[in-house]
């Protein structure tokens, strides 16, 4: 009778922790082309969980005017209640905490009408605490530990993902430039010489006979 | 033995019941329009995609305008998954070309524009590895499962620094390249400009000079 108690027991104990083990954090990682207003949404499980992630837009080449002006980003709960709002910037990180449950909505804006490619990477992180658990289930702290630990294995990884887009998008700047210098001064180049030919053509017209003949 | 048996059963199957819960990604698709995502995707890394439409209504049946077709592919164009009209599906293989995979979805066109939310969850790299799998092999408990988990999410991390540093690496050769290049080229349009000069002066003269001018 006692062995059958306490295998009962380890069973629930197992499925605890399972449970546990298996709230797996996810991310995405992912880029989509921008073309005036995209949103995203994410269902949160849990409330008191942290959002966290990052997005940077992608440059495209520009030839003749200033940088982009940057896009808009927010983070809107199910509620509608805005948590996260950032504007004109090319790329940056957010974190806020999920007051509730429920499908958050996080959208970007562009306000050019060239069309961007925005990488953006998402994270729900989640610590498992006190509640959620019937009375005579505990919970185990290494279990609490470990989620910690992957909490901020994840923040490393996201940071990551964010290094990665921005180096991604400081490669595209440079080739853009390389490909730029050799174009503007090749242009330049066959700009001197020409002028310099039509320059000749036209003195050598002028003194030539049959405009001498005609000036009179 | 009677009792780690029924400990795995019950492991594999409180896995195989929490696994849905694991929520996605959602969009919004128009009727008529193309969605894209793509992904940056290393070599040889297994990826695992699933997509649905979400059910607008509960407990009715999907309608039948509500249906996407799905196509991903490798930047090099070749075509990995590709699934016409449907309203569910998954996709998996290992990337054997690096770079960036793209899925497309498309809704077919409906006479009142309806708007439809797809549900997409796509993984890569230690995420997408069958974890009930390794369990199940490897008869591991949930601790030991943990810890491998986040001993391969270690692992990842390292190759990614890797990977960076060598970017880093190609963009200090790029830099200097486009910093030599310019120097050679200002020096160059210098060179081109005096000659071009002196050539211009030169032609001049000798016109002059056969015109008995000067």
């Amino acid at each position: 009778m006692d062995r059958r108690k306490t295998s009962w027991f380890s069973t629930i104990h197992t499925l605890a922790l399972v449970f546990l083990g298996s709230i797996i954090c996810r991310g995405s990682a992912l880029s989509i082309s921008l073309i005036e207003r995209e949103c995203v949404s994410e269902n949160i499980l849990h409330d008191g969980d942290t959002v966290s992630g990052n997005f940077v837009v992608m440059d495209h080449d520009i030839f003749w005017s200033s940088d982009h002006p940057g896009i808009e980003f927010t983070a809107t709960s199910p509620d509608g209640v805005l948590m996260y709002a950032l504007k004109d910037t090319s790329g940056d990180k957010f974190e806020f905490k999920a007051r509730e449950s429920g499908i958050y909505n996080f959208c970007f804006k562009n306000p050019s009408s060239t069309p961007e490619t925005v990488s953006f990477y998402i994270h729900v992180g989640h610590i498992p605490n006190e509640s959620g658990f019937a009375k005579h289930e505990h919970l185990d702290p290494v279990q609490v530990k470990i989620a910690e630990l992957r909490e901020a294995l994840e923040a490393i990884i996201s940071e990551q993902r964010y290094l990665k887009a921005r180096e991604a998008r400081h490669r595209h700047t440079n080739e853009s430039t390389r490909r730029r210098v050799v174009f503007y001064t090749i242009t330049e180049y066959v700009l001197f010489a020409s002028t310099s030919i039509l320059q000749v053509i036209y003195i050598r017209r002028l003194f030539s006979k049959s405009y001498v003949y005609h000036r009179v | 033995m009677d009792r780690s048996n029924l400990q795995a059963l019950l492991l594999l199957l409180v896995l195989g019941l929490f696994s849905p819960l694991i929520e996605s990604l959602r969009f919004e698709l128009q009727s008529g329009h193309t969605k894209c995502i793509s992904e940056d995707i290393k070599s040889n890394s297994m990826t695992v995609g699933k997509y649905s439409v979400v059910n607008p209504n509960e407990g009715f049946p999907l309608p039948d305008s509500h249906k996407v077709t799905v196509r991903v592919t490798s930047s090099f164009g070749n075509n990995y998954h590709y699934a016409d009209q449907v309203t569910t599906g998954q996709f998996a293989f290992v990337a054997v070309e690096a770079g960036d995979y793209m899925a497309c979805f498309w809704a077919p066109d409906h006479n009142p524009q309806i708007t439809m939310t797809v549900d997409f969850d796509w993984r890569t790299g230690v995420a997408a590895k069958d974890w009930s799998n390794v369990a199940k092999k490897g008869h591991v408990d949930v601790m030991e499962l943990e810890l491998k988990k986040l001993y391969e999410t270690v692992t990842s991390i390292h190759e990614e620094m890797y990977y960076l540093r060598s970017r880093e690496e190609e963009m200090q050769e790029l830099n200097s390249a486009t910093n030599n290049k310019m120097f050679w080229l200002s020096l160059l349009s210098l060179l081109i400009c005096l000659s071009v000069a002196g050539l211009h002066l030169w032609h001049l003269k000798t016109f002059f000079e056969k015109k008995k001018l000067i």
